[in-house]
């Protein structure tokens, strides 16, 4: 760039080595009379063992529910434990850091290369899912700030006929998917902006967290755990991993005298009566529709496929970029809405309409497969719910549902066999 | 004989699921680990690409918001005249509150030697609505900047400023250094 | 207490609670409703009051009354918001009563009932089921449908609505032409919305956040700006490109150095590099070298502040001391070059290196001492992941591109010309950025991405300083004692017309629109027609052009060596607008941003803006 060909004498002072210092617009003052300038207040984040020693708390949790519920058969014990949990995970810890939410941050951490998940985060999210598959859904009934808050508020449960549950059941396969691809996309973490009970928690929260509070706080009174049973992400692989749990919460301690004490215990609908066996023409029905849900199992899993793809421009328009872009699209005069703060600071960005298009059109795309899977998932989730429906299991006593049962005790509580005889 | 047999086959059945799911949530999590930190993280907002458009103190999940405004004396000019604590054309250069900019009186004026003043945010009375802020970076030096409150802030999974934030100003950091402060603090700070 | 009393006790408490609980939760509401219509940041009345205030400044009675207002309004908003958070304990504490008096009584009521005699109906509870699960399934089914229905995309249909000057496709010629309407008046219209307080407000699309997320963001996932992004940027010597262009709007033509007027601040450097700022969103960069020492500098463009600076050294292949330089050129007269992911120097050492946005050393490597009796001057160009380095020495002649990750040679073209100490630039010729070159006697195109020589005109002669420049299709090329040319660089390079009137010696030439300007070393700056080679007028200076003109928001900018910058219009009459002194001597390019220049002087860099 430069070339000596006269002016030798162009630089003639050496450059002062030395620290810079910055002017600004108007310059730091000298100050004459001794002022200290003094430092800003920045306190450090919650110190980091403490993170860990929430990892520690939960594993004790859940060797402690273990134990009461195989050992000592306690409910009492499993009611005192969950109430520390809400005190601990829900009161002291805000509700944060929780595992139903950290589905989504381990689905963020597998499709975004970029973002490194905390070790604590994945702790919450492995644990009770490795302790539900040795011991059934304990979380839910010991650990789980939100389920305990649910049990104690638990006041004339209706049982709820066998179609509506399952109608109902759909939601939390669809919450899970949708949280899942929310979060793969970057778009956002609905499971905890929707969580009602986090602003409980807080005694601190928006318009909308409020009314789902109290909303599910009052359902809660006679439809016995709404959120667990009807929304709860988690629950679904919970539930899986209950499904074929080693061991799991029995109601009696030895023969059961088939009182159906413990059905009527139950507030979640989860014990299931005897079946020691089956009608001949009943039977011959079943095993025709097993298959013929069988055969459609496929077929829902591309309908489903194809719905779900039909439906990921609504989905994505979730995401702010694909937002901000159909809006610029759709309405163009809000450039020239000086109130229209995504707006304003997107022109003032430097980025072009065309970059935001395009990123746009690629988070769409993203959608499209996202969405297309989703609805795959979803029908191959009516599909094994159907097929679940017909397939036979023979029972001799009241057993749990190994699937719902969220270990909570009530049933070993009333179960009359081996206790002292009556004495009040 | 028979009996045995069935409930051999379905604990089998059973095992096998068991394995196979055992599988799934170790290779989910493997592969998790593989990109986890140690580290915890914790939500930052970035003053040089703020733009104070105010949602700081309306979309927190607290009330009042966790996000304040914090003075970076370093880069303070100790004006008399100063855009971040009188309204643009203010009546005259005094604490009367029809001079003020700070809607909760938030700014303490505190006269330090003829012509400087020092200005001191009262984080119990700030609300994080940057109307200072912006005074100060269009009329002055940009010292008085927004930061989030680490012993306020929830630690949201997600923050939900940051969802909103028009700037995208707002990220996850790792929480060794919480701080992105302007001015030459940032050492003290991120120790 | 007896059962029956107990009973009756926690039954009263639920009730009790109960009712609590609802007259708290619908005063919190009213509450809550209340705050949100009238909070006291936006107060109507408020308004009213202030904006009689600005009519009647001295009425005193009216400041009473709105400071009482005032703090009224204070008080009116922390009283409810301490009321929002009484309610809400209270409310908590009136839950948990209700939760264990409900808990208790259904304990106290609970009795061992005999349970139905009807058997449960196991096949009945399976078609229930089967039943709900179509209904569910269908529902789903349903809405996904609606959604189809009621949605539709309009992100295809984005192209007809939206194109700003700068929007247009970005691998075309005719992009290179700014668009000015070569006439100040029109220019506002071309700068919408961004000029409102566009200093804070413009952050770098691309830019990585400093050292916070530097593990998580780099180069794996970089993606490399595209050219409508290193437009909005000034991030390398002459601009984006190199082609002496700044796309930025609002430039102020007002200042004085010596007396302070519009310079927002001012900063000592340490150091002596004879390189220009770069600048890419609230960065900028600069260099510095002695003999014991190479650095790299980033500021914080807004405020001066220094943001970090970084030694390049220990590097294999280095010379333990650095090469004899003669002290107008210096050990860092090359121009660092940034794509917002990273920035690049080089030194006269010839050590160049690449470092992240924070100043971590991402790769450094040394190309072989130059042997160059002046000291190593080519500033450095990057796209789409490569550095271009041209490296004419008195020992051999060649071009490199580095991949911008590591450092590596991606391909490197042996040139067959004599030393050089112009800068490479970049230009869209057939649709395509080339490399272009000047030197003795040949200036040359080639291609980015596999170093092929595209053309070549033998033209040039002379220890060439002066870089290359593009617009109107053509080349242009110059050197003092040599011949301004303009090459047609279709089919292997053409003369279209060539002159030897005025020559410059080390700034470049600078086009747009059709005008080609020169500025020489003993202080005269000529406008060309670019077309046809017809002088349209000159203007002499007291002193001469060492750093290069640069066309911007419609005026040409040319920095004499005595640090006074003639701004005169961009049109094909000659227009002095202003010469604002700057009281310090100069040779470097200024750099560009929005409503801002940054001038590096000799001991130090001034930041002007209105």
């Amino acid at each position: 760039m430069k070339k000596r060909v006269r002016a030798i004498l162009a630089f003639l002072l050496s450059i002062a080595e030395g620290a810079g210092y910055a002017q600004q617009r108007f310059p730091r003052p000298e100050f004459e009379s001794g002022y200290v300038q003094p430092a800003p207040e920045l306190p450090a984040p919650r110190w980091l063992p403490l993170e860990y020693l929430d990892i520690l708390v939960l594993v004790v949790v859940l060797l402690l529910a273990s134990r009461f519920i195989f050992r000592k058969r306690s409910r009492k014990a499993i009611l005192w434990l969950s109430v520390f949990s809400l005190g601990y995970f829900g009161f002291y810890r805000l509700g944060c850091i929780c595992a139903i939410g950290s589905i989504q941050n381990v689905a963020l951490a597998l499709f975004h290369p970029e973002y490194a998940i905390p070790l604590t985060a994945l702790a919450f999210f492995v644990i009770p899912l490795a302790f539900t598959l040795f011991h059934g859904r304990t979380f839910c009934a010991v650990a789980c700030p939100l389920g305990a808050m649910q049990d104690l508020l638990v006041a004339r449960p209706v049982k709820l006929s066998p179609g509506v549950s399952k109608a109902l059941g759909f939601i939390p396969y669809l919450y899970l998917g949708m949280a899942v691809l929310f979060a793969a996309t970057g778009t956002e973490f609905i499971i905890c902006r929707y969580d009602p009970y986090v602003g409980i928690f807080r005694l601190d929260a928006g318009f909308i967290m409020v009314l789902l509070g109290i909303g599910f706080l009052l359902l809660g009174l006679f439809v016995a755990r709404p959120y667990c049973r009807f929304l709860c992400p988690y629950g679904v692989i919970l539930g899986w991993m209950s499904r074929f749990s080693k061991r799991h919460l029995s109601i009696t301690p030895a023969e059961c005298i088939d009182c159906r004490l413990c059905a009527k215990s139950c507030p979640f609908d989860a014990i299931e009566p005897p079946a020691p066996a089956q009608p001949l023409e009943s039977r011959e029905s079943n095993v025709r529709r097993l298959l013929v849900y069988a055969g459609l199992l496929p077929i829902l899993v591309v309908a489903g496929g194809y719905l779900g793809s039909r439906a990921h421009v609504l989905l994505s328009n979730a995401h702010p970029d694909v937002r901000l872009a159909e809006l610029l699209a759709t309405h163009p005069e809000v450039k020239d809405d000086p109130d229209n703060l995504d707006v304003q600071a997107f022109l003032s960005s430097g980025k072009t309409t065309e970059e935001l298009a395009e990123a746009a059109r690629a988070k769409r795309n993203e959608f499209y497969r996202g969405a297309m899977i989703l609805g795959a998932f979803m029908g191959l989730v009516a599909g094994m719910m159907l097929i679940n429906q017909v397939i036979f299991r023979r029972r001799e006593d009241y057993e749990p549902n190994k699937s719902n049962c969220f270990s909570c005790g009530r049933c070993m509580d009333y179960c009359p066999v081996g206790k002292e005889p009556w004495t009040a | 004989m028979g009996k045995d047999k069935i409930y051999n086959r379905r604990d089998f059945l059973e095992s096998g699921m068991r394995l196979s799911l055992a599988l799934a949530v170790g290779a989910v999590g493997g592969m998790a680990i593989g990109k986890a930190t140690t580290e915890d993280w914790v939500w930052q907002i970035d003053p040089f690409a703020c733009t104070q458009c105010g949602r700081c103190a309306d979309e927190c999940v607290l009330s009042p918001s966790a996000v304040k405004c914090v003075h970076a004396f370093d880069l303070c000019g100790y004006c008399d005249l100063c855009g971040g604590y009188l309204i643009p054309g203010a009546n005259e250069i005094s604490t009367g509150a029809e001079n003020q900019l700070c809607p909760t009186s938030a700014i303490q004026r505190k006269y330090i030697e003829d012509p400087y003043f020092e200005y001191i945010i009262n984080e119990e009375l700030c609300i994080g609505c940057a109307k200072c802020v912006k005074g100060c970076a269009s009329f002055g030096n940009g010292s008085l900047h927004l930061q989030i409150k680490h012993s306020l802030c929830k630690n949201c999974n997600e923050c939900s400023i940051a969802r909103l934030c028009p700037s995208d100003a707002i990220k996850r950091v790792p929480a060794s250094s919480p701080y992105l402060v302007k001015g030459g603090f940032v050492e003290p700070a991120g120790s | 207490m007896n059962r029956g009393q107990k009973i009756l006790l926690f039954s009263r408490l639920a009730v009790g609670s109960a009712i609590a609980c609802t007259f708290i939760s619908l005063l919190l509401l009213l509450n809550y409703l209340q705050a949100n219509r009238a909070g006291p940041l936006e107060n109507a009345a408020m308004e009213a009051l202030l904006e009689r205030l600005e009519a009647e400044p001295d009425n005193e009675a009216l400041k009473v009354e709105i400071r009482n207002l005032d703090l009224l309004a204070r008080k009116a908003f922390f009283n409810t918001q301490w009321q929002l958070n009484t309610g809400a304990i209270l409310l908590l504490i009136g839950a948990l009563i209700f939760g264990i008096s409900l808990n208790a009584l259904n304990n106290l009521t609970a009795s061992i009932e005999m349970p139905e005699e009807e058997e449960p109906d196991v096949s009945l509870a399976g078609k229930l089921g089967q039943r709900g699960v179509l209904t569910g399934g269908a529902t789903l089914a349903l809405l996904a449908l609606a959604a189809s229905f009621f949605t539709q995309s309009h992100l295809e249909q984005f192209e007809a609505i939206s194109s700003p000057p700068q929007a247009a496709p970005s691998e075309e010629i005719e992009i290179i032409e700014v668009a000015y309407a070569g006439t100040e008046g029109s220019s506002p219209q071309a700068a919408p919305v961004v000029e409102a307080d566009s200093s804070l407000a413009e952050a770098a699309p691309t830019e990585i956040e400093p050292a916070a997320n530097e593990e998580a963001a780099l180069p794996k996932t970089a993606s490399y700006p595209e050219a409508a992004v290193v437009r909005q940027q000034y991030g390398s010597f002459r601009g984006p490109f190199g082609n002496g262009i700044a796309y930025q709007k609002n430039i102020p033509t007002e200042w004085n150095g010596p007396e302070g007027q519009n310079i927002l601040w001012k900063t000592t450097l340490t150091g002596k590099g004879n390189n220009s700022p770069v600048i890419w969103g609230n960065q900028l960069f600069l260099a510095a070298a002695s003999k014991s020492s190479q650095l790299v500098f980033c500021y914080n463009r807004h405020s001066g502040a220094l943001l970090w600076q970084k030694a390049v050294e220990n590097i294999p292949g280095s010379p333990p001391a650095p090469p004899k330089t003669t002290d107008d050129t210096g050990l860092s007269a090359p121009t660092l070059a940034t794509d917002g992911l990273q920035v690049y120097a080089i030194f006269a050492t010839g050590d160049v290196a690449g470092l992240d946005m924070s100043g971590e050393t991402v790769w450094s490597r040394n190309l072989g001492v130059p042997d160059n009796h002046y000291g190593h001057s080519s500033s450095l160009q990057t796209w789409q992941g490569k550095l271009f380095v041209q490296y004419d020495t008195n020992k051999g002649c060649r071009v490199m591109a580095l991949d911008c990750s590591s450092g590596k040679t991606l391909w490197e073209t042996q040139r067959n010309v004599k030393i050089s100490w112009a800068s490479p630039i970049l230009a869209p010729i057939g649709g395509k950025y080339q490399l272009i070159l000047s030197a003795d006697p040949l200036v040359c195109g080639y291609d980015t991405d596999s170093g092929a020589e595209r053309w070549c005109v033998d033209c040039m002669m002379g220890e060439v300083g002066p870089s290359p420049a593009f617009g109107n299709g053509l080349v242009f090329a110059a050197n003092e004692y040599a011949r301004l040319v303009a090459i047609r660089p279709e089919g292997g390079g053409t003369i279209a017309w060539e002159t030897n009137e005025y020559l410059p010696e080390v700034a470049s030439p600078a086009v747009a629109d059709g005008l080609l300007y020169i500025a020489t070393s003993y202080g005269v700056l000529a406008c060309y027609d670019a077309t046809k080679g017809d002088k349209l007028w000159e203007f002499e200076s007291d002193s001469g052009f060492y750093a290069s003109p640069v066309i911007a928001d419609g005026r040409v900018y040319a920095l004499n060596r005595e640090g006074v910058m003639h701004i005169l219009r961009h049109d094909k009459e000659m227009q002095l607008v202003n010469e604002p002194p700057l009281g310090e001597r100069t040779v470097a390019t200024p750099a560009f941003a929005n409503s801002r220049i940054y001038l590096r002087g000799e001991k130090h860099l001034y930041c002007i803006g209105n």
